[in-house]
């Protein structure tokens, strides 16, 4: 959902906000196997940026609440699959379903975040639904 | 603050609406998963018994092969178990020891028939095997030990003998798991019970075996493989306690002591 922004972004702002969803992006795609890199590389970039603009904040706080979600869905994904390789739990429909339910979800959030990415690059203000209320909720201007 | 905890539901509810969705498909018979994996097994044990005939010398002594074929064949008969598949190898050697290798290639030595005082006890051993077989235990200690990734190269032409090879030992010389093996015991004892074969044989087989680890541990490849017999044998006789079965013989006294007899030739 684009939204109007307190304020108009200036150029190094947009870039460093769009950054934050970059960082996600890439701990995204390194993160597949430990989901927990996501976390802790979009966090880490997050206590970079905690002292910058609001718009900045803002942003990154969006894209590390968006990785808490995935986090636990990807864990529980983690660790079953780990249970099928080396212990004796067998691959069933509900593990499919569950792997292709995350897949899916994991994939919005890849959309979502280049999509992001893009438009506050631009210094159009992205607000994710349920993750800009949150966001809103967090951070103080 | 209630319009985000609204938000926050309606998410979690399309999650689990997502999941309930994709759980009507069945996913197992869609992508062949059974299949795939039947086709790995199958792969890995003409593989394995491939590189493991050529290291061991493998009786094809009539004499030998159809009294145990007969004890086999009653297992696999009561319990529904298709004897075809079943790949029956006895090899001449003086250990005792039994092992399965992935796709049903059961593998006995003649040092373990030769130590038998029964055919139950044998019945005991063929049975346990069977059941590791039976309840996918040969792929599971071969995925923790050896590794999916390794196991899936084999299968395509690209792992080297060497692998191979340690992992055929793997299943021949290293012990499963406790708990894969306290099951193969239970469910071996369900198999003997139904072929109406006497499962307090094949108890007093394991205890019989652990009492003598001390004075021969090298020869008892068999005993070191399956450990923790005494408590296991205890298991055996606590879970039969109850049962009800009956003991029939498959071999008359004459046709087990020439098995025996024809062992000891060798």
């Amino acid at each position: 959902m684009v939204s109007t922004f307190a304020y108009k972004p200036g150029d190094h702002e947009a870039e460093k906000a769009s950054n934050g969803y970059l960082m996600s992006l890439i701990a995204v795609i390194a993160g597949l196997p430990l989901p927990i890199i996501n976390l802790i590389a979009t966090f880490i970039f997050y206590l970079g940026n905690r002292k910058g603009t609001y718009f900045v904040r803002w942003h990154c706080t969006q894209a590390l609440l968006s990785q808490f979600s995935l986090l636990a869905m990807n864990s529980v994904g983690f660790w079953w699959t780990v249970s099928i390789v080396f212990k004796d739990v067998e691959i069933s429909n509900q593990y499919i379903s569950y792997m292709i339910t995350v897949f899916l979800f994991n994939l919005i959030e890849f959309i979502a975040t280049i999509y992001t990415a893009i438009q506050t690059r631009k210094g159009i203000h992205i607000s994710w639904w349920f993750y800009g209320d949150l966001t809103n909720a967090i951070v103080r201007k | 603050m209630e319009k985000l905890f609204l938000k926050l539901f309606i998410i979690v509810a399309i999650f689990f609406a997502t999941l309930w969705c994709l759980r009507q498909v069945d996913w197992m018979t869609l992508f062949n998963v059974k299949k795939i994996s039947q086709s790995t097994e199958e792969k890995l044990g003409e593989l394995y018994w491939d590189i493991y005939r050529k290291m061991e010398h493998e009786t094809e002594d009539k004499k030998i092969t159809v009294p145990i074929d007969s004890l086999l064949t009653r297992i696999c008969m009561k319990n529904e178990i298709d004897r075809a598949k079943v790949k029956l190898h006895i090899i001449r050697k003086d250990d005792i020891n039994a092992f399965a290798l992935p796709d049903h290639h059961l593998v006995l030595f003649t040092g373990l028939i030769e130590d038998c005082e029964n055919e139950a006890e044998l019945c005991g051993v063929i049975a346990h095997e069977m059941a590791h077989m039976e309840n996918g235990h040969i792929m599971k200690k071969l995925i923790k030990e050896v590794g999916l990734s390794i196991l899936i190269s084999m299968t395509s032409g690209n792992a080297s003998q060497d692998i191979a090879q340690n992992a055929i030992k793997v299943l021949s010389s290293t012990a499963y798991d406790r708990n894969l093996e306290s099951d193969a015991d239970i469910t071996g004892a369900d198999y003997l019970m139904k072929a109406d074969i006497d499962p307090e044989a094949f108890a007093g087989f394991l205890y019989r075996m652990s009492s003598r680890e001390k004075d021969y541990p090298k020869q008892l490849f068999w005993i070191s493989t399956h450990p923790g017999s005494e408590e296991r044998t205890k298991a055996i006789i606590n879970y039969i306690s109850d049962k009800n079965y009956q003991k029939k013989m498959v071999l008359d006294s004459t046709q087990w002591a020439q098995l025996l007899l024809s062992v000891k030739e060798d």
